[in-house]
């Protein structure tokens, strides 16, 4: 093997625990120190792990003086490997120490001493060089190929792990979303992303989540068919444009159309798609589930040939969880579920807020704040009903169930999923009316909160 | 003096890990090819081979500084001793004959842990140097609370 060329992957077999590897460092008057070391541990192409179980020599050495000399064997054929180290730090909590810390925990009850063997920290050491030990043994170390080149886990792999473990953690459908787009830009760099659930009855896409964007534009719509979204929600495939011309641009079509329609005396009922008006690069990949498509993920860029076959591939992956989700979602109970939070209270000097002026036009349930639209539908009436009973009943606290109750809202009986509309119109308070928000409660239960003096009128049909 | 307890294990076939250091106080570490204590109970011999541990006889020849961790691998009963080296020299037919029986223990223990005859066979201890040490300080190394008490 090439000394020059090697590298710490090259010693994957040394960091399998088989045969112990010993440490060697030294004190500040001198006095050199050698022991053994429960775990070697591989972090990165620069980097290993050392467990640190016992306040011993090795530790009060490394605090004076931050080298070490770590002996490592290849348990196929008795090589050695010398690693020259220097500290850099100890971590006592995170996937690397739980990691290495079980492993040492399920030693330590197998012996009867899990009390005793405890780790403390994983003390991370950035590696300087890697030494062949030449003159061990007489055997030929083994050829690279016999390697399984499956032991050091791809780094996208990796990511899909760490994002399928998150998302299956969220609790609600609304944070299952919210982690889905912000996992997809910390692990995979997809900074503009949106989110839209089909309703299969209209048969339009509405965004109900988006990352990256100045408007989150949720509540807006895109019908089946129409552009680079719709058409993947009909095709049930994924699509990746790049170099998209103008007239494919379909977030800038759609907003376009929105600015038309919104003349000095039209009122604009669309909301903008969120949408780059000159994005390079479009992927949108549908929610398939048992032949269903729930929705269509979509990822945009300014910059060329960032958006490639792979994360086109990553976003499917993502998608399928999302669709497995947001199927279970809709199956949850509505059994409301309290938290010990306290509600806020109706402001007794209400006349002394600034007050937000809502009104309902019948005629296509949509809901206006101060003159500008916030949202209409079935969300619509949700928020026309919440505020209503506010002001009546002084109510500030409600369930999912009374809701999906009511035969005045008009929700299908069957298979709605309730959440969704009200993340859609959470989003909207946050977008246009940020002093009246809908604060969840527990599972099935949210509470009203405002701090503005809410002044409600109505438009007949 | 080395208390009798570690004056038998090292002549247990016990697996010989060095530590040493240079003029920066950079570690070094290697294996040690066979240990034995010598009569006056003061001192032990160590055998390490060139190639593998020329790194080591440049410390040892510069400062002089050693540590030894000795640990026997069917129960991890492990000792290390601190000392001075008194003298490097090429290992002689007794240096070699000793060097036999620990040997053979060491390869037995490896055998009793699964580590298969061939590898145990095909490590090379020879030719090999022998380096004599005054041991300063004795301390108790097997795994768990206690580890790194004087002995």
């Amino acid at each position: 093997m090439d000394q020059a060329a090697l590298t710490l992957k090259d010693l994957w077999p040394c960091f399998e625990g088989i045969i112990p590897a010993t440490i060697a460092t030294c004190a500040k008057d001198g006095t050199p120190n050698i022991s053994y070391v429960s775990q070697v541990h591989y972090v990165d192409p620069d980097h290993v792990a050392i467990s640190f179980q016992f306040f011993n020599k090795t530790r009060k050495n490394i605090a004076e003086h931050p080298f070490a000399c770590v002996m490592v064997l290849d348990p196929r054929a008795m090589q050695a490997y010398r690693l020259s180290l220097r500290y850099e730090r100890s971590e006592s909590s995170g996937p690397l120490f739980q990691a290495m810390s079980l492993q040492l925990q399920a030693i330590a009850s197998h012996a009867g001493m899990s009390d005793v063997f405890r780790l403390r920290a994983a003390d991370i050491y950035a590696v300087q060089r890697i030494e062949r030990v030449e003159g061990i043994t007489s055997l030929p170390t083994p050829a690279q190929d016999e390697r399984p080149p499956s032991l050091f886990i791809e780094p996208n792999l990796h990511a899909l792990r760490v994002i399928g473990e998150r998302l299956n953690r969220a609790e609600c459908l609304g944070e299952l979303l919210e982690t889905a787009l912000h996992c997809l830009d910390e692990f995979f760099g997809l900074h503009q992303t949106m989110l839209l659930l089909a309703d299969e009855k209209r048969g339009k896409l509405q965004t109900i989540a988006s990352r990256g964007y100045p408007e989150n534009g949720v509540g807006s719509e895109v019908g089946f068919g129409e552009g680079l979204i719709g058409t993947v929600a009909t095709a049930k495939l994924p699509l990746r444009l790049s170099g998209l011309d103008h007239t494919l641009r379909y977030a800038r079509a759609v907003r376009d159309r929105a600015e038309a329609v919104s003349g000095p005396d039209a009122v604009c009922r669309e909301i903008p798609l969120p949408g780059l008006s000159n994005a390079s690069t479009q992927i949108a990949v549908p929610l398939m589930l048992r032949g269903r498509c729930l929705g269509v993920l979509v990822a945009e860029t300014l910059e060329p040939l960032t958006l490639l076959i792979r994360e086109e591939a990553l976003m499917a992956i993502v998608a399928g969880h999302l669709a497995a989700g947001i199927e279970q979602s809709a199956h949850e109970t509505d059994d409301p579920i309290a938290v010990d939070t306290p509600v806020a209270a109706p402001s007794s000097i209400r006349s002394a807020l600034s007050p937000r002026s809502f009104c309902f036009y019948h005629a296509d349930d949509c809901i206006f704040v101060d003159g500008e639209y916030l949202i209409k539908n079935v969300p619509g009436r949700i928020l026309w009903r919440i505020l209503k009973q506010h002001q009546d009943e002084q109510r500030v606290e409600f369930t999912n169930r009374e809701l999906r109750m009511d035969s005045w809202l008009g929700l299908p009986e069957w298979k709605d999923n309730f959440e969704t509309r009200l993340i859609l119109l959470r989003k909207r308070l946050e977008q246009k009316c940020p002093d009246v928000r809908l604060v969840p409660r527990g599972r099935g239960r949210f509470a009203l909160e405002t701090s503005v003096n809410i002044i409600l009128s109505e438009k007949p049909a | 003096m080395i208390p009798p307890a570690i004056v038998d294990l090292l002549h247990t076939g016990v697996s010989v890990n060095v530590g040493t250091r240079d003029a920066d106080l950079m570690p070094e570490c290697t294996r040690g090819w066979g240990i034995w204590v010598e009569p006056d109970g003061k001192a032990v011999t160590l055998l390490l081979t060139e190639s593998a541990s020329a790194h080591t006889l440049l410390n040892l020849r510069d400062n002089g500084l050693i540590a030894i961790t000795c640990s026997r691998p069917t129960d991890h009963v492990t000792c290390q001793l601190k000392g001075t080296v008194s003298r490097v020299r090429p290992a002689t037919p007794q240096d070699y004959e000793r060097q036999r029986q620990w040997r053979r223990a060491f390869l037995g223990e490896l055998m009793a842990v699964g580590v298969p005859a061939e590898q145990v066979e095909a490590i090379i201890m020879q030719p090999a140097v022998a380096v004599e040490i005054q041991v300063t300080g004795v301390f108790a190394q097997t795994p768990g609370p206690g580890a790194g008490e004087q002995v």
